[in-house]
Formats: C-alpha cells, structure tokens, sequence
C-alpha cells in the first residue's frame, strides 16, 4: 500500500531520518516506537507529506506522491491522521469539525456528512457531544473525535501521532478502545506510541526506530520476546 | 520645522520630477492662453485661519463657505477674467506646496514677499501691507522692541515670515532660533502667553487687536516690528497667468476697489 | 430664558466682572450656538466618518491581501518556490516597509501633492492616503494573527485533504480573526483619528472645523473640547460594537 524508498529527512545539517525503506501491506497494523528525538514522529508525518523529506521516494497506491506534480491533497484524503494534541478546530462545534473536510473536499453532501458523522459519533459513544465546541470537551473525549474526524473521509490508512501521550492516564483506555476496534474492522494502520500493551496486543508488526534508522521489526511476540539490538534491549528495559 | 519642511518640499520636486507629477494641464479652447489647472477654474490655495485676510465663514458664506480681504479680492480677480473662483483650504505649508506642484493656480494666504520665496515662486504686486506686532501681557518688561532681544521667549505663527525674521540670527536683526516658538497658529500662540509659557507674541496687526480684545490683561506694544508687503503668488515660471493676474489687480487697485474690500474687513480705529 | 437670552444678557458685563461659568458658557456659545456653527462640526463629522470607512475598507483590503501574500509565500513547501508569488512578497515587503518607515503627514502630501496633484477630491485622496497607509498595518496585525495560531491547526486541516486556501478560509482566519480582533480595532481607533491629518491636503474634517471656529473666535480652547468629545464618543460607541463582537466569537470557548 506503502512503499517508502531511501527516505532521508534532513532538518539543515542534522539528519533525522537515514535512508529508511519500508513496505506497509493493507490491513497491517504497523506500530512504531523509539525514544524521543529518534524520528519516529517524523518518519510518519512523512508518510502523508507533513513532513517534505529530503530525498527518497513514497509510493502509495501505486503513485509517487513525492513528485511536485502530485495532488498531494487528494492522496492525503485517502489518508487520516490523529495527532498527539488532537488538533480540533476550535471555532466549530463537534459536528461542523468532523463534516467540514467531507463537505468542503466534495466526498459528499452536508447532510450525508452528518448521518455519517452521528453514526461514527455513536460508535465512539459521545452522539450527545455532537454540538458542543471542543472546548467544552475532556482529552480523551476530544482524541475520539479527532479520529472520527479523520474517519468520516473515508480513509484507506490510518497515521496515529502518538495519540495517548498528551492524555491524563485514566483516558487512555477510552482512546486506545476505540482505535483497537478499529484495528478489528482492518484498517490498516500506523501508530507511532509509547504504548507497549497496545503494540502487543494490536499490532502486526512493530518497527523499533532510533538515530534515524529502524535498527529493528519484528511480529510482536518476537519483538517483545527476544529483543536483539542492544538499543532495544536498553530501550525496553527502560519502558516495561 | 523650517528645514523639515524644506527637506519635505524637495523630496515632493525630486518625486515629481520622476515623473509622477500630473500638473499643468492646458485648458484648451477658449481659456487657452491662461495656464490653468482647470480650463475655467481660477483655483486658489489658502490658509483660511487668518482673519480678517481669510477664514471660513459662517454658515454658508459668500464665496463657498469663506471670506475675508483675500477671498474677496481673489473673487474680484476671477470676475475680471471670466473666471470661477475656486478655494482650496489647507495648512499654510502646504498651500504654499499646492501652487508650486500646480495642484492650485495661486495662493493668497496673506503671503508676504521675500527673496527665498521668490526663487521658487512669481509674485505679483503688492495689494496690502501687513503690519506686524508684539501683544504681550501687562505688566511685562518688555516695554518696547529692543527689550525682546533680551533673552526672551517669543511666540510666531509657524511659516510665517514672523517665524523667519525672529529667528534669524541676532547680528541679522533675529533673536536666535532658541528664542522662537513657533505655533500652528496665532491663538494657540496667546493661550501659551496667557499661561505664562512664552514671554511675547509677534503676530499681525489684524489678529493682534483681536486677541487683545478678546483677553484681558494683554496689550500691544508701540510701534510696528515689522511692515511687509502681501503678495499673491503663482508657480515659478507661470508668467502668463501672472502678468493677467497683475493687470487686474493693479486695475483694482487703481480704481480703489482693493481699498474698499479693505476697508470693509479692517475698521479703522 | 433661553440659550441666546442668556448670551445676551452675559455678553453685556465687562469680561472682568464675569463670573466663572458665565466666562465659559459664553466661550461654549461662541463656539457652538453661535451663527449655527454647531453645523460646521457635523459637517466636518461626517467627513471624518465618510474618510474613516472608505479608508478603513482600502486597508482591510490591503491588509488581508498583502497577509496573505506573505504568509502563503513564508508558509511554501520547503524548496518549492513560486515565482509570482516571490515577486508579490517581495512588493509587498516593500510596500509595508515604506509605509511603515514614513510618517503619516509627509505620505499624505505626496498623495495629495504629486500622486494625485491634479485631483481636486481632497476627500477622497485623504482617505486613500489613510486607507493605504492603515493597511500595512493592518496586515502586519493579520500575518501576526495568522502565525501566532499552533501549525497543528493548519496541518489538521490539510492532513484531511483540504487544499491551503480552504484550511486558511474555514480554519485559520476564522481563529486568527478573533485572536486580532482587538489590535484590529485599536488600528480602527488610530486611524479615526489619524484623519484629522488630511487637512495638510486640503480635506475638511472635524478638527478643520474646530479650527476654523477657533481662527474665527480666536478661542481654540472650546472647539477642541467640543472635538475631542465628539471623538470620544465615536470611540466608545465603536468599543461597545467591538465587544459586542468578540464576546459573540467567544461561544466557542465556553467550556
């Protein structure tokens, strides 16, 4: 679905990312982790061209969507994304910030936005916030909308910038609830997290970046298990 | 203010001789012989806060909302030529600059000749003489003239010939530049007196009276600073307008009609 | 008795033995009952009103244009570069760096006196002047607005497919609007009473007015009084619009 080649990010002399080439499958569910300032944040706002990289190619669907010539946005509605501080529009209210991009973008009429957006709100469980602005909502409350918000394009991918880190402890679960039923339904999906149950327990394929490089993937079992680079090991002797 | 100003006025020639300037549009048709901003317009550029010689009039007035010894004289003027008086009212300064860009075709602003001025501008006769004097308050110690020089502070209207004869240097008959203040205008120049800020104000003999009247515990100093000619004024240059301006007024003078308008705005004592 | 009675009676004492109020209540009726020159200020109100509004539309105008240029230029895609746009940022800094290093009064002169030298619609000119002048403030009050916003907003909104314009339109003015609003009318206030300097070319406002009762009067005191309530009142009645405004923008933040 994915093909990135030699991606090399460079912010003026140093470099965050080295020459990384990985292929994400459709239906995966690709969990990235790493120590902060390792790129792994970066790695992953490459993917739908937040991030210009510096050399490399990206290929999603076929189309290489490094080339100038490409509708960037027209591959980026294909792709949702949920950041670390969800991001909502505040000036709207709950509703107008999940319709505005289907609307706006031509994927449908205002009021087929809407069946989509009550029905998308229902299976997160906050129907009822659907006129409140976001101000009015808690963290974990917000972050499901934000990934409503990116649902209701439709999308082929789902990119998760960490999106439990901004989030008091007691609600993460709700967040991390909703993106395992997603994971369930097969979205394919990259989630760059601190989470190490979530990659556990959700994730098909866990990529250990740090200095630029994945310096290892593996299944998760294995990953967890028999951790061979001795950056991991120090890693997650760190963490778990 | 004097060298801001002329700073300003040469940075408005260099512009206009890059060519941006508009200007002397030639009429055309009938009027074709006067140079005129407007074929058919007389267009005077004035101060109209410098009564009796010109200030906006009262309701609607009789020549568009101003009068004065000026304005009546300019209507006079524009009668004779088969002309349409029209009055533009602006800060003094830029009166001066409005003829000189030929945005208006003369000033008369109770304008007094003077050498520099003529460098850059063509005056005509003389239609009026403008006295000088020096209002200061009772009891001051400035008695007469000579006690000005007297390290004292002294009001002038800003642009005014008052503002550049007083501070000329003092072997040149001035008192120093630090000795001058100079106001936007000459009540503002009273009010400072009256509070005790400055120590005189030099100011025509018109307005002068004036201010005496309207606030007690000033008076007028004997004798007269300074005796002037008033001068209209066209662009450097613009000789035909000039010489059919001069015929007129020197007409008007002659048949004693500028005496009567005179006479009219000032009462003898 | 009535106003004119009254300044009747008055004007007969001898200015010495006028009591206080009697003093400025003749002041005041020289300067407002007077020959109906009560009108002269209104007229010159609605010339400062009439210069205001035009000036203030040329530089929103101006100002959303010249902000949006440089933002959409300072905002590209690294190591793209368009052109025309590079070309537009480049007048535009120009434009504002001018305008800003100037003053007000020797712009104005130049308008009246050599860009427009032959026009004879002083108001018009004045207001032009302003209205330039006020929109390269303007639009370093909009660029300010605009970069002041957290990137995530613009990224949340192209990350959904929607182009830069879009994200700018429904997104990012939207909320930098209500962040500048108040600097927005603080410009609107100093431009209200910048007009007063178009008398310099000949325009007629309320300050002209003032000072020509005064010339007349050889009383400035009163008409200036007079002026700067006039002035005050147009500002608190544009203070009590703009709250009412932003306290409107406000329902999104209620928690």
């Amino acid at each position: 679905m994915i093909d990135v080649k030699n991606l090399t990010k460079s912010f003026g002399s140093h470099v965050v990312l080295n020459n990384i080439s990985q292929h994400i499958y459709p239906g995966e569910k690709v969990v990235v982790i790493g120590p902060s300032g390792s790129g792994k944040s970066t790695f992953l706002r490459c993917l739908n061209l937040l991030e210009e990289p510096t050399s490399g190619t990206i290929t999603f669907d076929g189309v290489d969507i490094t080339d100038p010539k490409v509708d960037i946005n027209a591959v980026r509605r294909q792709m949702g994304m949920v950041f670390q501080h969800f991001n909502l529009f505040p000036n709207m209210n709950i509703c107008d910030n999940i319709t505005l991009a289907p609307v706006q973008t031509g994927l449908m009429k205002k009021d087929e936005a809407v069946e989509i957006a009550h029905a998308l709100l229902k299976r997160v469980g906050l129907d009822d916030k659907a006129d409140a602005y976001p101000a009015q909502l808690s963290g974990g409350q917000k972050q499901r909308i934000a990934i409503v918000r990116a649902l209701a394009m439709k999308p082929k991918l789902m990119l998760f910038d960490e999106p439990t880190s901004a989030l008091d402890p007691e609600m993460v679960g709700e967040v991390l609830n909703v993106m395992k039923q997603l994971a369930d339904e097969g979205m394919t999906m990259v989630v760059v997290t601190h989470e190490m149950g979530f990659a556990r327990e959700v994730g098909s394929r866990i990529l250990f970046i740090d200095g630029g490089q994945v310096q290892e993937e593996n299944s998760p079992e294995e990953f967890f298990s028999h951790p061979k680079n001795p950056r991991l090991q120090d890693f997650l002797s760190k963490v778990l | 203010m004097k060298k801001l100003f002329a700073l300003l006025l040469s940075v408005i020639m260099v512009l206009a001789l890059a060519g941006c300037g508009g200007g002397d549009t030639n009429g055309g048709g009938t009027e074709a012989e006067l140079p005129l901003v407007e074929s058919g317009k007389l267009i005077m550029s004035t101060n109209a806060q410098f009564p009796p010689y010109e200030m906006v009039a009262d309701g609607e007035g009789a020549y568009n909302g101003f009068e004065g010894i000026d304005v009546e004289i300019a209507a006079n003027l524009a009668e004779r030529l088969g002309l349409e008086l029209v009055i533009d009212d602006m800060d003094f300064d830029s009166a001066l600059v409005a003829v000189q860009q030929g945005k208006s075709d003369m000033v008369l602003a109770g304008l007094t000749y003077r050498e520099d001025r003529d460098q850059v501008m063509d005056f005509s006769t003389s239609y009026a003489q403008g006295v000088q004097v020096v209002i200061v308050p009772d009891g001051s110690d400035i008695t007469d003239m000579d006690a000005l020089a007297n390290d004292k502070m002294i009001g002038v209207q800003r642009g005014t010939t008052g503002e550049i004869y007083a501070s000329d240097t003092p072997e040149n008959g001035g008192y120093g530049e630090d000795h001058v203040r100079a106001y936007d205008n000459g009540a503002l120049a009273v009010q400072a007196m009256l509070n005790g800020q400055i120590d005189a104000v030099i100011i025509d003999n018109g307005p002068a009276q004036a201010y005496v009247d309207a606030n007690p515990g000033l008076h007028i100093l004997d004798g007269e600073w300074v005796v002037e000619d008033y001068c209209l004024a066209v662009n450097e240059g613009n000789t035909a307008l000039l010489e059919a301006l001069n015929t007129e007024l020197e007409a008007m003078i002659a048949d004693g009609t500028v005496q009567t308008i005179i006479d009219k705005y000032i009462t003898a004592e | 008795m009535n106003v004119d009675q009254l300044y009747e009676t008055l004007s007969q004492i001898p200015k010495t033995d006028l009591a206080m109020w009697q003093d400025v209540f003749l002041k005041f009726y020289r300067a407002w009952f007077a020959e109906d020159r009560w009108l002269n200020y209104f007229e010159g109100l609605v010339t400062t009103i009439e210069v205001t509004i035009i000036a203030l539309i040329i530089g929103v105008v101006l100002g959303v244009l010249v902000a949006m240029i440089r933002t959409a230029h300072d905002q590209q895609r690294p190591g793209t570069h368009n052109f025309v746009l590079g070309f537009l940022n480049g007048i535009s800094q120009v434009y504002v760096t001018i305008i800003r290093g100037t003053p007000m009064m020797v712009q104005l002169m130049i308008w009246g006196f050599v860009i427009f030298a032959t026009s004879r619609n002083f108001t018009l000119v004045g207001a032009l002047g302003l209205g330039v002048n006020s929109g390269a403030y303007v639009a370093e009050i909009i660029r300010g607005g605009l970069m002041s916003l957290d990137p995530g907003q613009m990224e949340a909104g192209r990350s959904l497919g929607l182009n830069y314009i879009q994200t700018m339109r429904f997104i990012v003015i939207p909320q930098a609007f209500k962040a500048i609003l108040p600097s927005l009318g603080n410009e609107f206030i100093v431009l209200l009473k910048d007009t007063s300097l178009i008398s310099v070319i000949a325009g007629k406002e309320i300050v002209y007015a003032a000072r020509a009762i005064g010339a007349r009067t050889y009383e400035y005191m009163f008409p200036f009084v007079i002026t700067a309530i006039m002035y005050l009142i147009m500002v608190l009645i544009f203070s009590w619009l703009q709250g009412k405004l932003e306290r409107r923008l406000r329902r999104s933040d209620r928690r």
